[in-house]
């Protein structure tokens, strides 16, 4: 009797520190789906008569391909230099925590808060012959116009770079994070086994933070494949037309707000869902990420 | 002093009561009107409310010129929120008329004789194949080639009356005086100065469902051939006009000529902030012809429109506002821009209008002798096959033609990718692209 009382209880709790994350769930995640998904057929300057087949449509526009090709590219660089060098540093800086540790965290989120244009800008101007702190890097490999650089066949690098340096100190803080999970019982048994540093995070560490290894693939798959800031901002603010719809989110967005085509546009955003959703259910059936020890768990330990 | 202030108290509570009393029976009659406008048209559209304060109500609203299509088809949906008078780019026309969009009234009902003659053929562009006017041509943006006098004269040329001879100063440049420029190719320029006055096919509307674009055309590669070892040579610049670096090749006082539209004088060559030319060297000449024509075409790069909503409930009242823009004198001559100059930088379409803008152009001392001549020779000899279309046109040499200039510096490879783009375009809009008339 008592127990189910208390059941009831911290359900309720349980309920209540759920509503404000359900809320924003549903009015910014579920409740746009549905009005994108109701949105698809309505008649526009490329689909007169309306219709499901806006799908096609827009999978069949001539910059589709071009999106495809630029933001494969970009995910090609993206993502591997990503996942290396992130999971490379977080074990090199749990090698040793020594005092300098905090400046060295300090010293990772810097690049991190310049994001968005601040970092188009910075990166603009590194690679602006005339006024960057590289200039004879630059002249050494005999480039003094900004035009050698800034074209659009260099974008899928440039931009990965832009993105790197956004994203990667975040994710080397929340990867040490994970390591501190281990426990110290683990490393020292490993450690009087004789294992050198480098095994130590080989084969004991790496292993034991893969969940959230794959975690993070998949968020920097899913951040990757929707990336629109960086080319949005070259294009409309730096060189006119270099990345003209050059991603999937660029070429969406100027279907609603260029050509007014919001039937395509929502096509386009729910094709763009599938593979992002696809990961987050790899993470969540197929690592053990969120599994959550119960009480009963507890007990058969 | 007190009794000072208590005194204008009751008089302007006086006042107040008297203007709400007097105001009340007109307040249900007094139009009102929602205005978009671009930020060059923003000084002349704000006076306009000004003037009118009492009789209509003028809400202004600076809008980049892009913005209305995929706002219209938003306001469309709620049945609400339609200007009643825009000012758009040419190609709106078209884009405008389509029953998805249905956001271009009909003006010839609305327009009196008096008004429709003081046009005359310079407002062709806003007719439909029905006959009927669809919009109001604020300006015409006829090319004509601005030249440097003190530098023709320095240099020894003559102005030059055939593009052959055009193109025998960029030769003589490449040579004698490296560094010196006849000109930049990005944005509409090259399609606006040469493409187009050379009758070279691209959105040549043949009809509602064919569209004539051929950038392999002998009047295209005429073009190209031309050009290309001049830009190869560094005397045409493969970039934008309005491009930092151009700037400054033009500021450092190495530009000979350019070939742009009228109002390349007053908002290019001679506003501090872009090219920056001492007064007392630039005028303009008549467009070269291409060997073997009869007629000096011009084409045009922009020559803005307004255009009434069907919607609007007071549409002769968003017609006067378009009208006042292009006609009065308060607007193309007087009114003051931030930069500090006056009037419109443009060359009105209307004829009453252009009368005093000429009378302003002619006294100006900033300019060698009046380009104005020039200009109103080209002004009626924009080719004609270039029509409305139902695409973004002009979006496209920013998103197709200027990438790839800037990257192979080809200008055939660059039109090509150009005519791909929006053969593309004119597909997705239910147009057949053909090549050949």
């Amino acid at each position: 009797m008592a127990k189910t009382k208390r059941y009831k209880q911290s359900n309720f709790v349980m309920i209540l520190m759920l509503a404000p994350y359900a809320f924003l769930l549903v009015a910014f995640g579920v409740l746009p789906l549905f009005m994108a998904v109701s949105e698809v057929p309505g008649p526009s300057l490329t689909n007169m008569d309306g219709g499901w087949d806006a799908f096609k449509i827009v999978v069949q526009d001539f910059r589709f391909p071009i999106a495809v090709k630029n933001v494969g590219g970009f995910m090609l660089y993206f993502i591997p230099m990503m996942m290396i060098t992130v999971i490379a540093m977080a074990l090199m800086l749990d090698v040793k925590t020594t005092r300098w540790g905090k400046y060295l965290r300090l010293a990772y989120i810097v690049p991190a808060s310049v994001s968005g244009a601040v970092a188009v800008l910075v990166w603009w101007a590194i690679f602006e012959p005339t006024i960057s702190p590289i200039k004879p890097v630059l002249n050494f490999f005999g480039i003094d116009s900004a035009r050698q650089i800034w074209q659009t066949d260099n974008l899928t690098y440039l931009i990965a770079i832009m993105a790197f340096f956004a994203l990667a100190g975040n994710w080397i803080l929340i990867q040490y994070g994970s390591l501190q999970n281990i426990s110290s019982e683990i490393i020292e048994a490993a450690r009087v086994d004789g294992c050198s540093a480098f095994q130590l995070a080989v084969r004991i560490k790496l292993p034991l933070i893969q969940k959230y290894v794959v975690y993070m693939a998949v968020l920097v798959f899913a951040g990757g494949l929707q990336i629109f800031v960086e080319p949005q901002l070259l294009n409309t603010g730096v060189y006119t037309g270099i990345a003209s719809a050059w991603s999937f989110d660029q070429l969406s967005y100027d279907l609603a707000f260029k050509a007014g085509d919001f039937g395509g546009a929502s096509a386009l955003s729910i094709i763009l869902l599938i593979p992002s959703l696809i990961g987050a259910l790899i993470v969540i059936f197929k690592t053990d990420m969120f599994d959550v020890k119960t009480n009963a768990d507890k007990e058969s330990d | 002093m007190k009794k000072k202030y208590s005194l204008i108290a009751v008089a302007a509570a006086a006042a107040m009561a008297g203007t709400t009393i007097m105001a009340m029976p007109a307040q249900a009659a007094k139009p009102s009107i929602v205005v978009w406008v671009d930020a060059p048209r923003l000084p002349g559209a704000k006076l306009y409310a000004q003037i009118m304060k009492g009789k209509v109500d003028v809400k202004v609203e600076l809008h980049a010129q892009g913005d209305l299509l995929a706002k219209v088809q938003l306001f469309n949906r709620v049945k609400k929120g339609w200007p009643d008078v825009v000012f758009g780019p040419p190609n709106d026309v078209a884009v405008l008329k389509n029953p998805i969009i249905a956001n271009a009234r009909e003006l010839s009902s609305l327009l009196t004789p008096a008004e429709i003659k003081d046009f005359g053929k310079l407002n062709d562009w806003s007719k439909a194949s029905d006959g009927k006017y669809y919009s109001i041509k604020n300006d015409m943006a006829q090319s004509v080639l601005w030249y440097n006098t003190k530098l023709f004269t320095e240099f020894g040329y003559k102005v030059p009356t055939k593009m052959s001879e055009l193109f025998a100063i960029g030769k003589d440049l490449a040579a004698k005086h490296p560094g010196y420029s006849l000109g930049a190719l990005g944005d509409a320029a090259a399609y606006s100065g040469y493409f187009w006055p050379s009758q070279c096919p691209l959105n040549n509307e043949l009809s509602a469902t064919r569209v004539l674009i051929n950038a392999k055309d002998p009047k295209c590669t005429r073009v190209t051939t031309a050009l290309q070892p001049l830009i190869d040579a560094g005397v045409y610049y493969a970039g934008s006009a309005f491009s930092p670096e151009y700037a400054k090749i033009a500021q450092s006082g190495k530009l000979v000529a350019h070939i742009g539209p009228s109002w390349y004088g007053e908002f290019v060559i001679r506003p501090a902030g872009s090219f920056a030319q001492p007064a007392g060297a630039w005028t303009a000449a008549p467009m070269p012809l291409w060997d073997g024509e009869k007629v000096a075409y011009s084409g045009e790069w922009g020559g803005g429109i307004y255009t009434v909503s069907p919607h609007s409930k007071f549409p002769r009242q968003a017609l006067d506002f378009a009208l006042f823009m292009t006609s009065d004198k308060r607007n193309v001559v007087d009114v003051k821009n931030p930069d500090g100059s006056n009037g419109a930088p443009t060359f009105p379409a209307s004829l009453k209008g252009n009368a005093l803008w000429k009378a302003k152009i002619d006294a100006d001392p900033y300019y060698a002798s009046s380009p104005y001549p020039a200009m109103a020779v080209q002004a009626g000899k924009v080719w004609t096959g270039v029509k409305p279309v139902r695409y973004d046109a002009d979006g496209a040499w920013g998103a197709a033609f200027a990438p790839e200039l800037s990257k192979s510096k080809d200008l055939q490879k660059a039109l090509e990718a150009y005519a791909a783009y929006t053969s593309n375009l004119a597909q997705q809009l239910g147009y057949e692209v053909t090549t050949k008339k």
